[in-house]
């Protein structure tokens, strides 16, 4: 009985035809499967020699080899494509364009509009299309980390659109934003004081390291010192224009930590000024002897 | 947030007096302007708290609430954020202009609390993956004059220790239907551990020196701050460079350094007031919103 009424009920209601979407909350069973199995992949963190799982070292500035080509999408004035490990970004700036709003701080200095993105499959958990407070928060630390890299008094009543895209995050994905957008800009013909780059580091009890991965990032809460850092870096001008940290440490940790990352950062220079080369001399031939 | 508008000669003269270790109303580089506390203050809450700085006015709420525990953490309460800019701050705020601020400060203060450390949230499980106690907390800018960051974590803290939950019982029936239970007592209720939760000082770079608690004229001659989170043991919770301007490092571990001696000698005298407060009781005068 209570069946019959059922299938009346549903034959009654429309259908939406357009979109197959799943139960309202769905996790995938792969999150799951390791916390029951005690997280066996985690490396045991008892002395400083032991080994990352990819084969890196505790405690020192050894940053994941990083590939980085510009000018991959056609449309954009500017892009770049980072991989590094197994995150993978790519970014594509547009502008300068007229602004939409004119507000009296337009008229003397550019804007800046970052937007980050992750894509739905990127993590380990599927994100929603909508942006969720995590990327705006993250936007905003973008923003304000290229901000003093480029010569926004150079282009007034105008607008500099910035889009990275996160196609696959294996952690430190705001780091390699950072430096993908730098080079994005630089591929775009910006003018700029100099390149931002990136570097982050999760302090795992006393030792930190550097450019985690995503098994790393995710480390366990109840030991003492735990904790992630970004830093963006100006690299011959040596400022610092973005810091992001979370996670309870004691203060001489982080001044650890944000030494370890000024290095890594200036370690990563010499890899985005050949990226750069390699894309000038792409695009404009060589000299007619 | 509120745009002030300053001459040249103005963030000169301020300039040249933080130089000096002087500001324009006579504080040092290292001072808070008068701060007042009060909780207690809305009866509809689990908890509440009201906190001025100089003429920044901050409202703050919490409301225990009875919800399932996120998947991932599954032994755990959880503590929801939401700051609401009202239009009575600025006319800025009218409408949707204040929900670019207020997401930015609840990033942050969803950033400040994500640590084990902070707020114990086992202690608000009520039975493993069924139910917990959800904490919304919601803030409210009542009045904005610089330096919102820091009243708002002190007035959390505050809220937070005049916050009280009921006690449930989980009580299991014959055949296994589980049933919760509320004393009968309106007055047996259940406190949080605010040893723990970290006050944020925001730090604002003016020339070569840097100052605490800015007002909003420091504000608009500073290029960038950097906020630090601290706890009541010293550890550090949260460093933030806010602002469109960039940093020395060796400024930066200057900046924490301070921030860090500042925010630890902040949770004392705070604690005790609290506490000193609480130990009114009845005869307490109620200030509210009018003095």
């Amino acid at each position: 009985m209570v069946k019959e009424v059922a299938f009346q009920v549903e034959r009654a209601m429309p259908v939406d035809t357009k979109r197959v979407r799943g139960p309202e909350e769905s996790q995938s069973p792969w999150l799951f499967v390791q916390q029951s199995r005690g997280q066996p992949t985690r490396v045991p963190q008892t002395r400083e020699s032991e080994r990352r799982a990819d084969g890196r070292r505790r405690g020192q500035v050894d940053a994941r080899p990083m590939f980085a080509r510009c000018g991959l999408v056609s449309q954009a004035k500017g892009s770049a494509y980072i991989e590094a490990g197994n995150t993978k970004l790519i970014c594509s700036v547009y502008g300068p364009r007229e602004t939409e709003r004119k507000d009296e701080l337009d008229m003397k200095a550019g804007r800046l509009v970052c937007a980050f993105r992750l894509a739905p499959f990127s993590c380990a958990k599927r994100c929603p299309w909508i942006q969720g407070s995590q990327e705006k928060d993250l936007t905003l630390s973008l923003q304000e980390s290229l901000q003093p890299g480029v010569c926004l008094h150079k282009y007034p009543r105008s607008q500099i659109e910035v889009n990275v895209l996160v196609l696959e995050n294996d952690g430190s994905a705001l780091a390699h934003a950072i430096t993908c957008a730098s080079l994005a800009l630089a591929d775009a013909g910006i003018e700029m004081y100099d390149l931002v780059l990136g570097c982050s580091l999760r302090q795992d009890g006393a030792a930190y390291l550097l450019d985690p991965t995503c098994r790393e990032e995710n480390g366990d809460e109840s030991t003492e010192n735990q904790g992630s850092l970004t830093v963006a870096l100006l690299p011959t001008l040596n400022q610092i224009s973005g810091l992001l940290s979370t996670g309870e440490m004691k203060e001489e940790t982080v001044v650890g930590a944000v030494r370890a990352c000024v290095e890594g950062c200036q370690r990563l220079y010499p890899a985005a000024q050949q990226c750069l080369l390699k894309s000038v001399r792409r695009k404009v031939p060589a000299p007619q002897n | 947030m509120a745009a002030v508008q300053m001459s040249e000669a103005e963030k000169v003269y301020i300039m040249h007096g933080v130089q000096d270790d002087l500001r324009v109303d006579g504080r040092g580089c290292d001072d808070y302007r008068h701060m007042e506390i009060e909780t207690d203050v809305v009866s509809n809450t689990s908890g509440s708290a009201r906190v001025k700085l100089g003429l920044t006015d901050i409202l703050v709420g919490v409301k225990a609430e009875m919800g399932r525990p996120k998947l991932e953490k599954p032994f755990e309460g959880c503590l929801e954020f939401f700051v609401d800019c009202s239009a009575n701050a600025t006319p800025e705020f009218e409408g949707r202009g204040g929900e670019d601020l207020g997401t930015e400060i609840a990033n942050t203060l969803y950033r400040v609390f994500d640590n084990g450390c902070s707020i114990d949230l086992k202690t608000l499980c009520i039975c493993p993956m069924e139910h917990c106690w959800t904490l919304y907390v919601d803030v409210l800018l009542l009045q904005c004059d610089g330096n919102l960051f820091d009243a708002i974590s002190v007035a959390i803290k505050a809220a937070l220790f005049n916050t009280r939950i009921p006690k449930v019982q989980m009580i299991e029936d014959e055949e296994g239907t589980k049933e919760i239970e509320l004393s009968d007592d309106p007055y047996d209720c259940m406190r949080l551990d605010v040893e723990n939760v970290p006050c944020i000082v925001t730090l604002c770079k003016i020339g070569h020196r840097h100052v605490v608690d800015a007002t909003l004229q420091e504000k608009a001659c500073s290029m960038a701050s950097l906020l630090v989170a601290v706890t009541k043991k010293g550890t550090i919770t949260c460093v933030r460079k806010v602002g469109g301007g960039s940093l020395d490092p060796e400024s930066v571990f200057e900046m924490i350094e301070t921030g860090k001696r500042v925010g630890k000698a902040l949770h004392t005298p705070l604690q005790e007031i609290l506490r000193k407060e609480e130990s009114l009781g009845k005869k307490r005068r109620k200030v509210g919103f009018l003095g």
